[in-house]
């Protein structure tokens, strides 16, 4: 953000770290969604317990992360893009934190799920994950090059989040709808389908704290949202 | 003029100082509000202090300096000859980096200026006077019982205060401060601050600092010298959370200086 490094060495280097330490997280974060949306569609249960585990690791990183901003608050008083680079890695790594706690929820839902999922029912599922995926990569490589442009790109995409998860849910109402003995699979899916989406809001937040961090003002006006469809 | 609701207490124009061939200012131009904290900002030696000088002419007891521009106060020019420099520095206070009371009873500290200024008439008048300027200051509570003892016999922080107390005693319109907190510990610092935050409602403050986040905590408005010249002037919110110029950032954010 800014050309030139602190006077003081052992800041820069403490600004260093925290940056590395959200960069690590948010690559922990992206296997875990990657891994998340394998088993679902898979139906890999064995992989259930290795991704409930790892989560831990990105938890402790975002406790890393809020120690060390703390100390930075404290030793420093950070000001202007540094007041910014801090409040947003803030803001960042407890999204990240929530998207891998919601990772984590997506892979316990498949350990109830039957071995052999109708194609039907996981289309857009499918889909819905692979766009919230593209999106946490954009939003981590838009961190990386403190891209604003990019930062508007995927607060505004996240309208096709809204769209493909009422798609992914409208099917498994649909398929409820046919046979009521689908109901417990049906709601294990509806729970998948909604953590997804709500994993693409923090990406949003990410975003905005993104933009903020470059900007050094909030992204304005409403965001655009997706249009529920009538089932 | 009005600008942001604010009232342009004193306009500084094409304001170029100089030390014998020195230049120390550059071409300064700077409106100050009234009844604001103005926080001026910048490395050692970046011509913020021979500013603020230039407000009650301080300049002038310098020989070799000389200054060339306009300060107006009011929209009156206050560098004109028939200007009187005792009447302007009654009208522009100034409180020092060090506090400086004279080697005088807390009283006399209080009372010399209007003696000087010939404005009070009898002892109730100065008494009063003493008084409301102590209280003023935040300082009569602790200093009431022992009036006739020297300035010098109170702590740093209150001396400190016993010189603002000084500086409002002749009814100023504008105090300046030079650092007036640089020689102080954090409670004292705490009360100077909470002080200017009182002051302001009734007087133009300018305030010279080297603590960025007082600058923060007192000031509605900062202006960022550097090398003899203003670099950014803006609200004190935009320039500690999103500065428009990048040397106004890196020197902020400790980045050189």
């Amino acid at each position: 953000m800014s050309g030139t490094g602190h006077t003081v060495k052992s800041y820069e280097e403490e600004m260093q770290s925290l940056n590395d330490n959200l960069v690590m997280m948010g690559s922990l974060t992206e296997n875990q969604m990657a891994d998340a949306m394998a088993a679902v569609i898979k139906v890999d249960k064995e992989s259930v317990d290795k991704i409930v585990k790892n989560d831990g690791k990105i938890n402790e990183l975002r406790s890393t992360i809020d120690n060390q901003i703390t100390t930075v608050l404290v030793k420093r008083a950070p000001m202007a893009v540094d007041l910014r680079i801090t409040i947003s890695t803030m803001k960042i790594s407890h999204d990240l934190e929530r998207i891998g706690d919601l990772a984590k929820s997506v892979a316990k839902k498949v350990k109830p799920l039957p071995v052999d999922l109708p194609d039907e029912l996981i289309g857009s599922l499918r889909r819905l994950g692979d766009l919230v995926q593209k999106q946490l990569k954009d939003a981590l490589d838009a961190y990386l090059n403190k891209s604003k442009d990019k930062a508007i790109e995927i607060w505004k995409k996240d309208e096709q989040v809204d769209d493909l998860t009422n798609l992914a849910m409208n099917e498994v109402a649909t398929y409820l709808q046919k046979d009521k003995k689908n109901l417990e699979m049906a709601t294990h899916l509806l729970f998948v389908t909604k953590n997804i989406e709500r994993a693409g809001d923090h990406i949003t937040n990410i975003a905005e704290s993104l933009y903020y961090l470059i900007e050094g003002e909030y992204l304005e006006g409403a965001r655009p949202k997706g249009k529920p469809i009538e089932s | 003029m009005e600008l942001n609701n604010s009232k342009i207490k004193i306009k500084a124009k094409n304001l170029n100082v100089y030390y014998g061939k020195k230049q120390a200012l550059f071409d300064i131009n700077l409106d100050i509000n009234q009844k604001e904290v103005t926080a001026l900002i910048g490395p050692s030696g970046c011509g913020k202090s021979t500013f603020i000088r230039c407000i009650n002419r301080m300049n002038d007891v310098i020989d070799i300096c000389k200054v060339e521009g306009s300060v107006e106060i009011d929209g009156a020019e206050i560098n004109e000859k028939n200007v009187d420099v005792v009447t302007l520095r009654e009208k522009v206070g100034m409180v020092f980096q060090k506090p400086n009371p004279f080697p005088k009873s807390i009283y006399d500290n209080i009372a010399y200026g209007p003696i000087i200024h010939g404005a009070a008439e009898n002892k109730d008048q100065m008494d009063n006077i003493v008084e409301t300027s102590l209280k003023k200051a935040a300082l009569w509570d602790e200093v009431k019982d022992r009036l006739n003892e020297p300035g010098t016999s109170l702590s740093g922080g209150q001396q400190q205060r016993l010189c603002i107390a000084r500086a409002l005693s002749v009814n100023p319109e504008v105090i300046l401060m030079d650092e007036p907190c640089s020689a102080l510990d954090p409670i004292a610092t705490a009360k100077i601050e909470e002080l200017i935050d009182d002051l302001k409602k009734s007087y133009t403050i300018v305030i010279v600092t080297h603590s960025m986040a007082q600058a923060v905590r007192v000031s509605q408005k900062t202006g960022f010298f550097h090398l003899g010249k203003i670099i950014e002037v803006d609200s004190t919110d935009k320039i500690f959370k999103n500065p428009a110029n990048k040397m106004t950032q890196d020197y902020i954010t400790g980045r050189f200086g």
